[in-house]
């Protein structure tokens, strides 16, 4: 027998439901924060899909956070005429994603392979690529549909963001202490790094404005100092990543593809341990010989060797920018894209 | 598609809209449902659909045969058409693979160097569950159990109807295919029943499976090394959850999507882990399966007919098939023999027990509550532990104590981790490493804590009895915060465990 009063009831969730949700967007709107996009599989997977585009229309992009935060989408699509396809991912290797690129017959684009020692020369960080390749290789009609009906909701409502405002992280912000041996995982603050459905990385005014939130970052950096303090990768582990990355590289320009490395910039004490662990004849020397590749590192050109990165590692928005800018304009001059004729206004920076 | 994804929400509400809210005639309705259950089995992979259309034919063309023919030679050739074809899909999408690997490891046992190309299967959701059903319409029809469908539709819809198409509960032929022949469709009691029931299951595998506890698991069964005694207890416990609030929970929103299109299915789940004894444990547990496999499988081989040790026998072969058809693995069929041990043990104790008491009728595991035989009564005990409640609640703990030892070759990708593992959660390895976080084991704890018991006072009860008594406010707050809840954890549409089975 079912029970008698769930019609009543199920009217008063109705409204109770509705009622919550206004009044949390609400609440979440004066507060001060705005739509950001769960960085997610499939929002990958949906800018994954358009990578078949000729050089003259697309240039994809892969690698880690930098060049999420530092190649401001908006500029280079302006300034190149071409789409940016970004398909960097934070705290990861871009490796599997080069190595997928390569084995796809049917990709023969231009490629910008931005490179973070930390994560490129190494063995680490490749979960999250892993999973979403996968994802990416069975992504089923449903989760499609599915994936188009969540960008409607995301679009609107701000606390539709897993990372900031779901259950799980408001859990893990609670102050529960450490259990020796384990890891909490890094505490970002909201304001760092929201992301747009073009999946740019982008800093909020306030995080900006606030040196506290840049200064729980730069811990952030530092914990992770501490945690992997393996050393830098070498010898035959080194070897056979080098080898890896050409035998990929190889591959996509025998299809007629390009390839173009980036060392985006860092700065303060994050950028001297870099240079310090990966000295740069021993490994962006290297990379860029072995390959036979062209490749842009920030410090060979004045106009993007001076940024401050707010919390050493990334660009802040108005940088990310000029940094585009500067970053088209050398890769034109280079004959490396045949983007639009540039204007280029004198760009200010920090 | 998943029922935890947008897709479904707009798919369901359309067709609900089409099934409630049309005076389309009801042959045309049961059209509809019938390709609208198409269109959500080929969301996943639209090719597999023809797999679902050879199992349909097989069994409508040979059911009707089967029941007509009186030769018993035909019949059996009859019958053996439809198991070959069946089974042989299961088998070659399923466990080809299992086969080749095995047959490859025993070729080199025998000293021949046999090296196979590693076949590149991809297995069809459901296609354990739906091959069942139909296997059990055969069969029926087999031992003239009832008569043959006539209609197509009505057969078509009966293997594909929706909620259930993917995993469960595993319906009966008598038990769908009479709803088809009336109209049905949703009043507002059934169409707010079903609704709470969704909310409810969705709660259960997206709340509670994938926000609170799969990660702890995965890590814990992830682990290449040994974990610490406390991770690994965690992690199996965490387990033990994340498969009942999953699989549980997809039944759960089966039963609510087909009440509201005006359809009843069967229980799958009745509060397991509140189960005294492993035959309760199976009373309670994936219902749909263990009484199939009862019906088709342990009756057909002489259930508890023939002598005690046959009895022994067929119950160990009804369970290790049984783990068999959960997956194409040997860890499968080892947590499949372990729930055959128990219910054997069970068995013998309570034959030694009342060894006059035979007159258990033909079930999977003929067994009462087994008081008094996991509980010592020793009257030298304090008179709280002699209270039978209280016995019992301690029987349930043993038995769910036991159950967890199976879950861990149940989920275990081999048996280096499944021994790893065992290892671990017995203290016979020092300085295992700590995986869980305090906040992982805060999470575990009180879930687990709270699912246990919660089965053990609703053992008795449904959620459905359980709000026929509550006040409808009551019940509306508590409908609030698990859709509230389920806004809040935003966990992206993982799949439900049991498609892969």
């Amino acid at each position: 027998m079912l029970p008698q009063h769930l019609v009543k009831a199920g009217l008063l969730t109705l409204v109770l439901v509705i009622a919550f949700v206004m009044c949390w967007e609400f609440f979440l709107r004066q507060k001060g924060y705005s739509v950001s996009y769960d960085d997610n599989a499939a929002l990958w997977a949906d800018k994954r899909k358009a990578v078949y585009q000729p050089t003259d229309k697309a240039t994809v992009f892969i690698g880690s956070s930098r060049i999420k935060f530092d190649l401001d989408i908006p500029t280079w699509e302006k300034r190149t005429g071409q789409k940016a396809v970004q398909l960097a991912m934070v705290g990861s290797s871009p490796l599997p994603v080069l190595d997928h690129l390569a084995k796809d017959e049917n990709f023969h684009g231009r490629l910008v392979i931005s490179v973070t020692e930390g994560l490129f020369f190494s063995t680490r960080g490749r979960e999250m690529p892993s999973e979403f390749i996968a994802f990416y290789d069975d992504w089923t009609p449903s989760q499609k549909a599915s994936f188009q009906l969540n960008h409607l909701l995301e679009s609107k409502f701000v606390f539709l963001d897993k990372d900031n405002f779901s259950i799980n992280n408001y859990l893990s912000e609670l102050p529960i202490s450490e259990r020796p041996g384990t890891y909490n995982g890094p505490d970002f603050p909201w304001e760092f790094d929201k992301t747009s459905f073009e999946r740019q990385s982008l800093m909020d005014d306030r995080f900006m404005a606030d040196t506290n939130l840049q200064k729980q970052v730069q811990n952030v950096w530092a914990g992770f100092a501490k945690r992997f303090r393996g050393g830098p990768t070498t010898g035959k582990t080194l070897d056979s990543i080098m080898l890896a990355i050409k035998q990929s590289v190889d591959k996509i320009k025998a299809r007629g593809g390009e390839i173009i490395f980036v060392r985006p910039p860092s700065s303060g004490p994050y950028w001297q341990g870099e240079n310090k662990a990966f000295p740069r004849n021993v490994y962006w020397d290297k990379l860029l010989a072995i390959t036979k590749s062209p490749g842009i590192h920030f410090k060979d050109y004045p106009a993007i060797s001076n940024f401050v990165c707010p919390e050493f590692s990334h660009l802040s928005p108005k940088d990310a920018i000029v940094f585009t800018e500067h970053f088209v304009r050398i890769l034109n001059e280079k004959g490396l894209i045949s983007g639009k004729q540039m204007a280029l206004q004198t760009p200010h920076q920090n | 598609m998943l029922f935890n994804s947008y897709t479904f929400i707009a798919f369901f509400i359309l067709l609900l809209l089409l099934h409630n809210k049309t005076s389309l005639p009801w042959h045309v309705k049961k059209f509809n449902l019938l390709l609208g259950s198409y269109i959500f089995y080929a969301a996943w992979n639209p090719p597999f659909i023809i797999l679902l259309w050879i199992s349909t034919a097989i069994d409508f063309i040979i059911g009707k045969k089967l029941f007509a023919e009186d030769n018993k030679t035909r019949r059996k050739v009859l019958l053996l058409i439809s198991l070959v074809g069946n089974l042989g899909m299961l088998g070659y999408f399923k466990y080809g693979g299992f086969l080749l690997e095995n047959f490859t490891i025993a070729m080199n046992a025998m000293g021949i160097d046999y090296h196979a190309a590693q076949p590149d299967i991809i297995l069809p959701v459901g296609i354990s569950f739906y091959t069942f059903q139909t296997l059990s319409y055969t069969l029926d029809m087999y031992y003239r159990k009832s008569e043959p469908e006539k209609s197509l539709l009505d057969f078509s819809l009966f293997v594909t109807f929706l909620p259930q198409l993917v995993a469960g509960p595993i319906v009966r032929p008598n038990q769908l295919i009479p709803q088809f022949k009336k109209p049905h469709t949703a009043n507002g009691q059934q169409l707010a029943t079903g609704l709470f029931l969704l909310t409810l299951g969705l709660f259960m595998k997206v709340g509670l499976a994938d926000s609170m506890l799969s990660k702890s698991a995965d890590s814990v069964f992830g682990a290449t090394n040994h974990v610490g005694s406390l991770d690994a207890w965690l992690g199996v416990l965490a387990f033990s959850g994340q498969i009942f609030f999953d699989f549980g929970g997809y039944s759960t929103c089966a039963i609510g999507i087909a009440y509201c299109l005006g359809f009843s299915l069967p229980d799958n789940f009745r509060y397991p882990y509140g189960a005294i004894g492993f035959s309760d444990f199976w009373r309670r547990w994936h219902i749909t399966l263990s009484t199939w496999l009862r019906d088709y499988l342990y009756i057909p081989l002489g259930g508890n007919r023939r002598g005690e040790l046959r009895t022994y026998t067929n119950l160990m072969t009804t369970m290790l098939l049984g783990g068999l058809w959960h997956g194409a693995s040997w860890t499968f069929v080892v947590w499949g023999g372990l729930h055959g041990t128990y219910l054997c043990i069970e068995r013998l104790l309570k034959t030694k027990k009342s060894p006059t008491d035979h007159s258990a009728t033909e079930q999977l595991n003929p067994m009462t509550p087994p008081e008094g035989m996991v509980t010592a009564t020793a009257s030298l005990a304090p008179a709280f532990f002699r209270k039978k409640s209280v016995q019992n609640f301690f029987a349930a703990l043993l038995t769910f104590f036991l159950v967890n030892i199976t879950w861990v070759f149940f989920r275990a990708q081999d048996f280096p981790t499944a021994g790893r593992l065992l290892e671990s959660m017995f203290g016979l390895v020092k300085n295992g490493s700590a995986i869980l976080t305090n906040l992982a084991i805060i999470k575990v704890s009180i879930v687990i804590s709270g699912m246990v018991l919660t089965h053990w006072f609703m053992r008795n009860t449904s959620v459905l009895k359980v709000a026929q008594h509550l006040k409808w406010w009551v019940i509306s707050i508590v409908w609030a915060a698990m859709l509230i809840f389920l806004l809040l954890t935003q966990e992206s549409s993982s799949s439900f465990i049991y498609f892969q089975f």
